[in-house]
């Protein structure tokens, strides 16, 4: 996701645009992306369309509508958020290891990383608890609106708003 | 449920109520309750109906027992239907709760559910869970006006709990019957068998229908130890429910049937919360209590 830059010693790239040339590979995950509150100690394919059956529940909290759904032998309660506007998120695999395998060639350190998947919305789940604004899956979102107020470049029409308070603001 | 619409002219009359259980003890389906009610007036001639302990008639004559006692005026009857799901998430949850409390909730619903419609409830005859004396003092704080009658084996000392067994009973076995998954996964059958744990039909079903992530259909009581043997090298799944079960030692008083999926097959794993989620550790407060993490190296 956008944001923060890793300052770490080595580079690597990330392709996010390769899905826009080449959009047969880019598959739409949209209402796909569950965000779960275990930890599955697998990867890989897995029926999930036929085991995990979010049902909505009616009921709304925060002006967030509450789904329900089953897994392992718990009571989950979940919604749907859209990702802000100018947001997307993305399914990012390494480029060129060797498929599958990638696990045990820990040895070219240089990571490329292209986009397996793009989605616009991630259904995020408690166990008991209902969803709510709260919550730090979506809390971390307040992080956007900070990194935009500390990096976005101030514009001439910034610096003339903030130097003429009382204006109102040309859109 | 049972029966509807308008009051008997006997309802304002002293009655009697009697209540049982079916399926507490399968790994798999609805855990019922019934009960059945009827003025204390009509105590004799309930004896002469040929009510036993539903576990001792055969499948045919029960159904032949509900059906008539359906049709009799002078008996109502009522059914709680707890769904697997129910069961296993209530058992699961961060504060479990367990089969017995589960049982009694139950059984409490019926009472207030009658009492409700307008039935003048006074003796309920009620086949234990758990301590008789401890049950029976529960129920009478609840529900002061009405004698509680609770033993073991009520269902076969009692006709109004016989009736209320072969209520539950017929219920339960219909539930089943007609299942409808949840899933929509193939070569799914309902040779269920009976469900409890012994049956060798309920243990092929089982073994046909697991799956390494996701258990099983919902119709199965994760709650149930039973499941242990079923999960040897499956996916394991940790809960954050679970960490703090550790945390506090396993003071909880909690049935021995009572066992957490993800520890099964998986002896001695230990869990680390980073295995859950990120921490934020160590960066200022607006990051940790979102819980974002710098991540440099993936």
């Amino acid at each position: 996701m956008n944001g923060e830059n890793a300052s770490s010693a080595e580079t690597g790239t990330i392709d996010l645009n390769g899905v826009k040339s080449s959009s047969s590979t880019a598959v739409d995950l949209t209402d796909q992306i569950h965000q779960l509150p275990c930890c599955i100690k697998y990867t890989g394919p897995s029926p999930v369309s036929h085991y995990f059956k979010p049902k909505s529940t009616g009921v709304e909290v925060d002006g967030l509508s509450v789904k329900e759904a089953h897994f392992r032998g718990r009571k989950l309660q979940g919604t749907t958020f859209s990702l802000p506007d100018g947001y997307s998120g993305f399914v990012i695999g390494r480029k060129k290891a060797a498929k599958r395998k990638a696990s045990d060639s820990n040895g070219g350190m240089t990571a490329s990383w292209q986009t397996n998947a793009k989605f616009q919305n991630i259904t995020l789940w408690n166990h008991d608890n209902l969803p709510s604004k709260e919550d730090a899956f979506l809390r971390a979102f307040h992080w956007f609106d900070v990194a935009k107020a500390l990096h976005k470049p101030v514009t001439v029409d910034d610096m003339e708003s903030a130097s003429n308070p009382g204006a109102t603001p040309t859109d | 449920m049972g029966s509807d619409g308008e009051l008997p002219e006997w309802a304002s009359t002293p009655c009697i109520m009697g209540i049982d259980e079916a399926g507490r003890g399968p790994v798999l389906g609805p855990m019922v309750y019934g009960c059945l009610y009827c003025p204390i007036s009509y105590k004799k001639t309930l004896s002469t109906l040929e009510f036993a302990d539903s576990k001792t008639l055969k499948e045919e004559k029960r159904e032949e027992l509900f059906e008539s006692l359906k049709t009799d005026a002078t008996i109502g009857w009522a059914v709680d239907v707890i769904d697997p799901r129910v069961l296993s998430a209530k058992m699961l949850q961060k504060n479990k709760i367990n089969l017995n409390e589960i049982s009694h909730e139950s059984a409490m619903g019926l009472v207030k559910r009658v009492l409700d419609m307008g039935y003048l409830l006074t003796e309920v005859y009620v086949d234990t869970v758990g301590d008789a004396d401890k049950y029976r003092i529960k129920l009478t704080e609840r529900f002061p006006s009405i004698k509680f009658v609770v033993a073991k084996k009520a269902d076969s000392l009692y006709p109004v709990v016989s009736g209320a067994s072969i209520v539950a009973k017929v219920t339960r076995d219909r539930a089943l019957q007609n299942w409808n998954f949840d899933e929509t996964s193939e070569d799914m059958h309902r040779n269920f068998g009976s469900g409890y744990p012994g049956d060798p039909n309920t243990k092929s079903w089982l073994e046909q229908h697991k799956h390494s992530v996701f258990g099983f259909p919902s119709l199965v009581r994760f709650s149930w130890g039973t499941c242990d043997s079923y999960f040897k090298g499956g996916v394991e799944v940790l809960w954050e429910a679970d960490e703090a079960d550790d945390d506090e030692g396993s003071s909880r008083k909690t049935s021995k049937r009572q066992s957490k999926l993800s520890n099964l097959g998986f002896t001695g794993m230990k869990r680390k919360s980073e295995d859950i989620e990120s921490s934020g550790k160590g960066r200022c407060k607006f990051f940790q209590s979102r819980k974002l993490e710098q991540l440099s190296d993936f």
